[in-house]
């Protein structure tokens, strides 16, 4: 019985290879990988609309395809397998989770790229990348230093890692640039990417005990913004434009762009020189911005924060310059000193005026 | 310091409230001597549903009617394979609950990550303006007050109606109520009726009243911990909805407290409702007595009447 059915299938397999290698100007073929489902804002919506980047800037050259709910564990495995069992050619993985068997299956496929959102290990076919979340949200910070009237400014963040941590210190950073009379910022840490009846509470949380503008660090879901619109105070986010969520008290959201990355990453591979490296992309390579700015910000005070945005682009102004003093007293950045892009993200203290302690 | 103590206080019947009302019905259900674990998928569904219906009508009211609706189907292919074809309980329902988590994807698909405005709480005339207690007590949800009613009319239904006693005996042992001349079986189904009402009722007000907006799993968890809470209140309603409050203020008080900005390592406060769930479970297990007057003996047993 197997007989009489392989004999064909393989004949087909090879006719159809042959056909393959008689078509040059096939697409390329490219699958993006989400972890959840799509929605209009945050992770996996980014993921998403890199795809739109991609399809407008090579046109018929690519053919993107977008798995999303596949989870971290052994579903996305299995979405991944049969992906590249099925021709694809370079692969996007947007799970921190998709990595080890990210690493497995470029390993076993050496003609296969893949450029894996937010990881941390490379291989000659092994790409990485992570957006400067921070730049915007140096500039979010800004926005809420203007924005406040009693100088106190909340945070919902998901879980104490380096990269939040980063984020966080340079909101606080950007606010206090602009307003000196700041109380010491208060955060909520969630311990969780996401649950978001506890997002919405941790920002009523934050609002009863005074908090005028709530930062959605890193949420999993809009809900936190949403209630900032409910209970009349200021929201500020990271990912997506929330503005959707919060018609009236959106005050700023740092955008990221992973189509950005995705582009050049395709384009290295057109070109034959696709690298296994890490990339660090922001402001200067137009994958990360600030959206959503308020109305309610004067024009002087939206201009500053745009000039600030231009300084990042040109490389002449970095959010972690010394002196900055931590949140226990000692030095964090000594003077004149700015912080590579390794320090930035390995960050393990707070910012002078935060009101939280990590444990080490 | 008052703000926080009756955000906490006010806070915890809000979030105690969807775990209450799937907690109840799952006791119900249970207290017939069936094991439905699909809990989480019916909330689930349900909230997929309401949220999309309220999102696309505006009419919450529709919203919870066509969530009902949605949990109640789900119920029925567990009753089928239960009541009728005598499969295994735990399998049928954790498959069950499967089904649900994967339609209330489906059914969310276009609504994902949206959010709406919520209808607001309802302040009891008077009462409400009373310090302290006006805001904790008589500012709530109008499914908050239906949650704890349900409790207290459950525990009534439970314990001093002869209707009570009946769904009560067929869990200790459907041989003899069906001796007795009771239907063990239209029995049964109508619990579980009841309990998919219940968690439909739970999962409409998580998604529309509660965090107003869905995301595919909105409900993470909280239909297994409504499962969890029937063994905590050792299957008697008052004492679930004192755990569901207890819960619903612990994993409130982990964000107020970090948020008053006490130095106290955020992971802790984060793990204390589940360290309380072991502890308190630990201590109601030392009691054996208390569960095993309690506990429906047929729980988890299937029964086909023979003619």
């Amino acid at each position: 019985m197997f007989k009489i059915v392989r004999a064909p299938l393989i004949g087909a397999a090879l006719a159809l290879s042959w056909a393959g290698a008689l078509h040059a100007q096939d697409p390329l073929e490219i699958s993006i990988l989400a972890p959840n489902a799509i929605g209009d804002v945050g992770w996996d919506h980014e993921i998403y609309r890199g795809k739109e980047v991609l399809e407008k800037r090579f046109g018929d050259k690519v053919k993107v395809a977008v798995v999303d709910s596949v989870g971290e564990g052994p579903n996305a495995t299995r979405a991944m397998n049969r992906l590249v069992a099925n021709g694809t050619d370079v692969l996007i993985l947007g799970g921190f989770g998709h990595m080890s068997d990210g690493l497995t299956l470029a390993k076993r496929s050496p003609d296969l790229k893949v450029l894996h959102i937010g990881g941390y290990q490379n291989l000659p076919n092994f790409a990485t990348f992570t957006v400067r979340h921070y730049q915007a949200s140096y500039l979010c910070g800004m926005a809420a230093g203007y924005a406040t009237q009693n100088g106190q400014l909340g945070v919902v963040a998901a879980f104490p890692l380096p990269e939040v941590l980063g984020i966080l210190n340079a909101y606080v950073l950007g606010a206090q640039s602009v307003n000196p009379d700041l109380k010491p910022v208060k955060v909520v840490w969630l311990n969780a990417w996401y649950d978001p009846p506890r997002d919405r509470a941790a920002a009523e949380s934050l609002i009863s005990q005074g908090s005028d503008v709530v930062y959605s660090l890193f949420p999993g879901t809009p809900s936190a913004v949403a209630t900032a619109e409910e209970k009349g105070v200021y929201a500020v986010t990271t990912l997506s434009d929330n503005s959707a969520h919060a018609p009236t008290k959106h005050l700023c959201a740092g955008q990221a762009d992973f189509g950005v990355v995705y582009g050049n990453v395709v384009q290295s591979v057109f070109d034959e020189n696709f690298e296994g490296k890490d990339t660090f992309a922001g402001v200067t390579e137009g994958a990360m911005q600030v959206a959503g700015l308020s109305k309610d910000l004067t024009d002087e005070q939206r201009a500053a924060i745009m000039a600030k945005q231009e300084e990042m682009r040109a490389g002449t102004f970095e959010p972690f310059t010394g002196p900055v003093t931590n949140n226990t007293g000692s030095e964090a950045i000594a003077a004149e000193k700015v912080l590579s892009s390794a320090e930035i993200k390995s960050m393990d203290f707070l910012v002078d005026g935060i009101d939280a302690q990590l444990n080490k | 310091m008052t703000d926080t103590i009756i955000f906490i206080l006010a806070g915890a019947f809000a979030t105690a409230t969807p775990l209450l009302l799937a907690a109840i019905g799952e006791a119900v259900v249970e207290k017939t001597g069936v094991m439905n674990l699909s809990v989480e998928g019916m909330m689930a569904f349900a909230a997929a549903v309401a949220f999309g219906v309220t999102h696309q009508t505006g009419d919450i009211v529709l919203g919870f009617g066509l969530a009902v609706l949605a949990s109640t189907a789900l119920s029925l292919v567990f009753s089928v394979l239960v009541l009728g074809f005598s499969a295994n309980q735990i399998v049928s329902g954790l498959a069950v609950g499967i089904l649900g988590l994967g339609l209330s994807g489906l059914a969310g698909r276009h609504f994902e990550n949206l959010t709406m405005i919520g209808p607001g709480n309802q302040s009891v005339p008077v009462l409400s303006d009373i310090p302290l207690l006006g805001p904790i007590l008589f500012q709530q949800s109008v499914i908050t007050y239906l949650a704890f009613a349900a409790a207290f009319l459950t525990w009534w239904f439970l314990g001093r109606t002869r209707q009570g006693r009946i769904l009560k005996v067929v869990g200790e042992d459907p041989a003899i109520a069906h001796n007795l001349g009771f239907a063990v079986v239209r029995i049964r189904l109508f619990a579980i009726i009841f309990g998919a009402v219940m968690s439909g009722i739970a999962g409409a007000y998580a998604s529309t009243i509660l965090t107003p907006g869905w995301s595919d799993g909105l409900i993470a968890g909280r239909g297994w911990i409504a499962v969890a809470l029937v063994v905590f209140g050792t299957w008697r309603p008052l004492r679930i909805a004192f755990g569901a409050y207890l819960f619903g203020a612990l994993l409130l008080g982990d964000l107020a407290v970090q948020a008053m900005g006490f130095r106290i390592p955020s992971q802790i406060m984060t793990s204390l409702p589940y360290v309380m769930t072991i502890v308190v479970l630990a201590a109601v297990s030392r009691n054996a007595l208390l569960i095993r007057l309690n506990a429906p003996v047929s729980l988890g047993q299937n029964y086909r009447p023979s003619k």
